[in-house]
Order: C-alpha cells, then sequence, then structure tokens
C-alpha cells in the first residue's frame, strides 16, 4: 500500500482575498529597511556595488591563470590534457622542449580563446601538474577584437602564483 | 614464421576452450587465435622469446607455479588457465614490481596514449604503489643516436631493442648493464645506435623508454589521424601508416605485412616526409610565360602539342617512377596512342645501396609498374641522356625526383615547350616554359607495384593544395582537344581499366595489416 498524507487546502475567505494584510506586512518589511538605510546602516541587505564588492565564493569559476615554478616559469609540461578535456576546444598548445632532465616540456605557446571557453573548469581538473587554475578571482573582461580575446602565456602567467604540487609524488 | 606443415598438431585446453594448434607454438599465440589476450611486455612475434618480464604468467596442470606462456610449448593435454585468482593477484605483483621506480612522468612522455605498460596497468592492476623509499634514479634523456632518445628510468628492461638489433637489424650495439633495479639498457662502449633501422626500437619499446627525436614533443598521440598507404623510398614498398596532426604529417610507422615487410621499416622511409615541407609548388609557375592560372597554362601546352603533333615534331617524355600505375597508364596512353610521342625514358632516383633486410638498390617505388605498362604499349624506354639529347621539340618531364635533374634543367631551360609536372619547386620548375603543381607521394591515390611485382593501393594522406592536380587529371586536361580521348572522373575508374587489362592484380593485396604501435590496445 502506498501510504498517501491527505493535506487540507486552506478556504479561501473575504480577508485573505483581498490580500490586506500581506500588503501591508510587505510594506512594513520595506519600511523597515529603508529607515534602517537611512539612520543606523546597520545589517543591510544590498552591496553599495562600484564601491564595495561581494567576495566571490572558494570555488569560482574565472579568468585562468598559470601557475608556476620557484624559477618563475610556467608549470605547465604542455601534457595537453586540458586541450583533451576542453569541450570547447579552446586551449592551443605548443610544445617546446626545455634542458633540464625532469621537466623536459614546456609550452612554447598556450593560448586560450575565450570567445570560445564556456568556463566549466575541466582544464583544472584535468591538469596534473596544478599548473592551470581558474581561482583567479577575476572575470574575463569583454574586448573589443576577436584578437583581445584569445589570452597567451604572458596573461596567464601574470596571474599565477607559486603551487607545492610535485610531479611524480611524494618519492619520485 | 617457422615452417607449421611439418609439426604436428596437438590439441590442448586454454581456459577450458579446446584448440587445436601445431605443437610447440607458444600459448600467447595460440590463445590469440581463440581470441584471448594475455598480457606481456617482453615478447614480441618477431623477436625470440626472453621470458623476463613475467606478464603473461599464466597456470598450467603440468606446473605447481604460474608459467610465461611466452615460453610455454603447446602439447598434447595442456590445460591452460588465463584468468584465475592466483593469475589476476600474480599480474598485479609483477605490475607493481615494474611500477616500483618507475617515474609516472607520463604528462611529458611521448609514448602516454599508446604505452603498454599505462593500458596494461589500467587494465589488469590499478593497485597503488606501496613504494616507501625514494625511487632509484638513472640516465635520462641520453641520446642513443642520430634518431632515437633514451629514458632509463622508464625503462622496464625488456629487452625487445636489444634483441631487435641483434637479431633483426644484425647490428647489436645496444645491451643492458647493471643489475637489479639499477639495470638499464645502453650502448656498447664506443657504439652509436644508427643503424638504418633504429627506429623501430621506439615502435617495439612497450614503455617511453626510446622515443624518436623526429616525433619527440611534435603531438600527443590521442590526437593524430591516421591514413595506411605505402611508403615511397624504394622498390619494396613497406607498408606504413602515416599520422597526421592539423593537416600536417608527424611521423610515419609500418604496418604489418609479412609479404612485402614484415613488421618494420627503415629510418629512411620515416623521415622521407621532411622532403616534401619544404620547397612546395603549388601554383602554376614558368619564367618565360608569365602569370597564368592552371587552366590558362592547360589550354596552351594542348594548343602548342597539337601544332607539334600536326608538324611531326613531338616532345619527349621523362616519366618517373614515383607516378602510380594509373598516373603511369593516362600519360603513356595519352602522349603514346593521342599524340604520337615516340621517345620515352624512365627518369628517377638513381641506384643506392640495399641490404638484404629491407632496404632495395631501386629507390623509387613503381619502376616494375612503369615498366609493365610500358611493355604493354609496346614502348622500348630510352635512357635518360638519350631522351635529353632529342629533346630539341620539346619535352614532358613528370617529377622532379631525377638523378639527370640538372642535366633536364639546364636542356627544358632552352626549349620553347619545356612542361615539367613537379611537386617540388626546383630550378628545373623555374627554368621551364611550364611548371605545373602534383601532389607529392603523401598525397597521391593509385596503386603502385613493387620490386616484386606486388601491387598496393597509395592513397592520399593530405589533400592536394591549391593548384596542385594528379597527374592523370593533369595529362587528361592537356588532351582535352583531341580526339578519342577517354576521361576518368575518379582514380578507381583507371584502377579497374588496369585491372581489367591484367597489368596489375589487385587481389594479391595483403595491405590489411595490424601496425604494430595498436598491440597496447587490444
Amino acid at each position: 500500500m502506498v501510504k498517501v498524507k491527505v493535506i487540507e487546502r486552506p478556504v479561501p475567505t473575504v480577508s485573505t482575498e483581498i490580500y490586506l494584510k500581506e500588503v501591508l506586512k510587505g510594506m512594513g518589511v520595506s519600511a523597515k529597511h529603508f529607515f534602517q538605510g537611512i539612520t543606523t546602516q546597520k545589517n543591510l541587505v544590498t552591496t553599495q556595488y562600484p564601491e564595495e564588492k561581494r567576495p566571490y565564493p572558494k570555488r569560482f569559476r574565472g579568468h585562468h591563470r598559470l601557475m608556476k615554478r620557484e624559477d618563475g616559469s610556467a608549470r605547465c609540461v604542455a601534457c595537453y590534457m586540458c586541450a583533451t578535456a576542453c569541450p570547447s576546444h579552446c586551449i592551443t598548445i605548443e610544445a617546446g622542449e626545455r634542458e633540464e632532465p625532469y621537466i623536459q616540456k614546456y609550452p612554447r605557446k598556450f593560448e586560450i580563446d575565450y570567445l570560445k571557453c564556456v568556463f566549466c573548469g575541466f582544464c583544472v581538473d584535468a591538469c596534473p601538474q596544478d599548473a592551470i587554475r581558474m581561482d583567479s578571482d577575476k572575470h574575463r573582461i569583454p574586448a573589443y577584437t576577436r584578437q583581445d580575446e584569445m589570452a597567451g602565456n604572458i596573461d596567464l602567467l601574470k596571474l599565477g602564483g607559486l603551487s607545492q604540487a610535485r610531479q611524480g609524488g611524494k618519492w619520485s | 614464421m617457422p615452417d607449421t606443415e611439418e609439426k604436428k598438431l596437438v590439441t590442448m585446453k586454454i581456459d577450458g576452450q579446446e584448440i587445436t594448434v601445431p605443437e610447440g607454438m607458444n600459448v600467447i599465440d595460440a590463445a590469440e587465435q581463440i581470441g584471448i589476450y594475455i598480457p606481456r611486455f617482453c615478447y614480441h612475434p618477431a623477436l625470440s622469446v626472453a621470458g623476463n618480464c613475467r606478464m603473461c604468467l599464466v597456470e598450467t596442470n603440468q606446473a605447481r607455479k604460474p608459467v610465461p606462456a611466452c615460453r610455454e610449448g603447446a602439447r598434447e593435454g595442456l590445460e591452460v588457465t588465463t584468468n584465475s585468482d592466483r593469475i589476476k593477484e600474480a599480474r598485479k605483483d609483477v605490475l607493481e614490481f615494474i611500477l616500483l621506480d618507475h617515474p609516472v612522468d607520463c604528462p611529458i612522455c611521448d609514448k602516454a596514449g599508446e604505452c603498454m605498460l599505462q593500458e596494461q596497468y589500467s587494465k589488469f592492476s590499478l593497485r597503488p604503489s606501496s613504494l616507501s623509499m625514494p625511487k632509484v634514479h638513472k640516465p635520462k634523456v641520453k641520446v642513443m643516436g642520430p634518431t632515437v632518445l633514451y629514458d632509463a628510468e622508464r625503462c622496464i628492461n625488456c629487452t625487445r631493442c636489444v634483441r631487435f638489433m641483434a637479431e633483426i637489424a644484425k647490428d647489436p650495439v645496444l645491451t643492458q648493464v647493471h643489475r637489479g633495479d639499477h639495470a638499464y639498457i645502453d650502448l656498447a662502449p664506443d657504439k652509436v645506435l644508427n643503424s638504418p633501422y633504429s627506429m623501430n626500437v621506439v615502435d617495439l619499446c612497450p614503455v617511453g623508454a626510446l622515443t624518436s627525436r623526429d616525433f619527440r614533443f611534435k603531438a600527443r598521440v590521442w590526437f593524430l589521424e591516421s591514413t595506411d598507404t605505402v611508403c615511397s623510398e624504394c622498390s619494396r614498398g613497406c607498408n606504413i601508416r602515416v599520422d597526421t596532426y592539423k593537416g600536417e604529417i608527424k611521423r610515419i610507422v609500418p604496418r604489418e605485412n609479412p609479404d612485402v615487410n614484415g613488421m618494420f621499416m627503415c629510418d629512411h622511409g620515416r623521415l622521407a616526409y621532411h622532403e616534401y615541407e619544404n620547397d612546395r609548388l603549388f601554383t602554376v609557375a614558368g619564367t618565360r610565360t608569365g602569370d597564368m592560372n592552371y587552366t590558362q597554362a592547360v589550354n596552351r601546352i594542348s594548343l602548342q602539342l597539337l601544332q607539334m603533333i600536326k608538324s611531326g615534331m613531338p616532345p619527349v617524355v621523362i616519366l618517373s617512377p614515383f607516378m602510380t600505375n594509373e598516373d603511369a597508364w593516362v600519360a603513356i596512353f595519352s602522349l603514346k596512342v593521342l599524340a604520337n610521342v615516340n621517345v620515352f625514358a624512365i627518369g628517377g632516383n638513381a641506384q643506392g645501396e640495399g641490404d638484404d633486410i629491407l632496404i632495395r638498390e631501386d629507390k623509387n617505388p613503381n619502376t616494375r609498374g612503369l615498366m609493365t605498362i610500358l611493355k604493354h604499349f609496346g614502348i622500348q624506354p630510352v635512357s635518360v641522356k638519350e631522351a635529353i639529347e632529342q629533346a630539341d621539340n620539346g619535352m614532358i618531364v613528370f617529377g622532379t625526383r631525377h638523378a639527370w635533374i640538372d642535366e633536364i634543367a639546364k636542356k627544358i631551360g632552352t626549349l620553347d615547350f619545356g612542361v615539367i609536372l613537379s611537386a617540388k619547386a626546383t630550378p628545373a620548375t623555374t627554368k621551364a616554359a611550364f611548371a605545373l603543381p602534383v601532389p607529392s607521394p603523401y598525397e597521391t591515390t593509385g596503386t603502385w607495384t613493387n620490386e616484386f611485382g606486388i601491387t598496393q593501393r597509395v592513397q592520399a594522406v593530405l589533400q592536394p593544395q591549391q593548384e596542385a592536380r594528379p597527374i592523370w587529371q593533369i595529362v587528361q586536361d592537356m588532351h582535352r582537344g583531341f580526339a578519342r580521348m577517354q576521361t576518368f572522373t575518379r582514380v578507381e575508374e583507371i584502377t579497374d581499366i588496369l585491372m581489367d587489362k591484367g597489368l596489375i592484380a589487385l587481389d594479391d593485396l595483403t595491405n590489411t595489416g595490424d601496425d604494430i604501435t595498436v598491440e597496447a590496445g587490444k
């Protein structure tokens, strides 16, 4: 047997149908906030937008940034994992060769086409090096030309910081 | 391939399935016949059995302990189990040992994506490492030779490369040095890995220890688009798979074809695509005729050709053994039957060095096919030197890869009717009255007949660019003004005609072999 919970519908009466009680209640709330705003200015529910900005949530996916090594070069080793995971094919990488035997590879070119990017964050999940992140707390700012929507190595590295992740795990 | 006819057949059981195989056939191959894949690293069908990786362990009814399947010969009454819990556990143990000191640098490894270690770890193990001390470090990025780099940390010491260089390339420069977990592959003292077959070790390597310097960091393998075709660099016609990425050829690997090349190919064939990367001819050129497009050029050639035929002064033709059978048939038919040309010469690369492994002396892919078609039309070709001497009326040259190209260029510059069909921009194309672009061997579709009479299909890896057209199409356009000209729209129509006339036999085609690098994906 299926249990059915029967809920009684409220019966409309004249006093509920004219909404007078609810209208007065709502006006009371507006009046409360209005007087708070011009007197004490405490417990405000609005933000004074251009002067004051709301903090971004911790997991906000913003403008990409490339993380750096201790010497300031990109952590990225051009493994193309982000480009492989990317559903909109917006990442273009060209690999170059580095001297260090434990790095070997670096992105000579790392470009994100922000006209294509959908900010899904798959690239961040895919990265085995903690080299690309989207926690820059920055929106991508619209541009006037298509060329300006392409972000290259330098742009992405400018936002970057140091990362502690180590390739190959603890004992490599 | 050992002669299997002589051996007596035995009946054995693999995972409960009965199978009849020649006695002594190893269990890996026997299991493959009934679709059971036994994982392996060191075993390779072309090489001797080493039995050192222990990945192919199976249980039998005739031994208490698991035995390597690659060393276990088929015999009457043998019962093999490949999927018991004990074997599954043994595979995990083996993989844990193999991966103990492995650097796991897949992000920077060119093998990632077609690596047997990756595939088999994810298929048979997925057990985390229980290492609790630093890994052993070994040489990285060691230059083995002009074509190959070595990373000892990735190496699993399967010795496939050592056995290949000793047994097949007959140049035993590789050897294993040190012992235990310090063991790795190294060059013999004062030796370099510079055999003409050295890059096969890259394909053979089940992991990313030996990597190609040519392909290094060019593309990740899962982005590559592959086309099966035939190598153009000698008259063996090795079966190849050409991998491209974003419209550029990135590497060439062999496909298995026991009738032609076995499982391997030479380094020269792998690197031959660089020849067509630069100095390409994409538009109609020619110094003395000024700017013109393709249609104007073929119309003017057609008119001049008609006038020359009427006045009884036909040009000479220098054919190229790089032409496909289809190109050759249309060219010889049009020029011989319609345009009454009598002097044909076969150009092409000069004879080079060959060996008794794969490389042939004849450095042209289709000399035999060309000869067959010339014979069909009853033409006795003259030497290129004689053809140049008789070329005062005019000259039509196919291709630029000729041993006599300097003399041809000198002569063609003096002629009013000098036509050259070339994939590359060379001195000859700038001096000629008309230079028409044609596709490179990697952009050609048709058939080539190798030195042993095996005709194989050549497929276009990339599409011809700009004004480049297939040779048969250009020749056809040049003869538009002639009566009795049969026109074709697809190259397959010409292939059918050649097959009807018995000039080629595509039935013999065994061009379907797998390439050895897909081994891991089974």
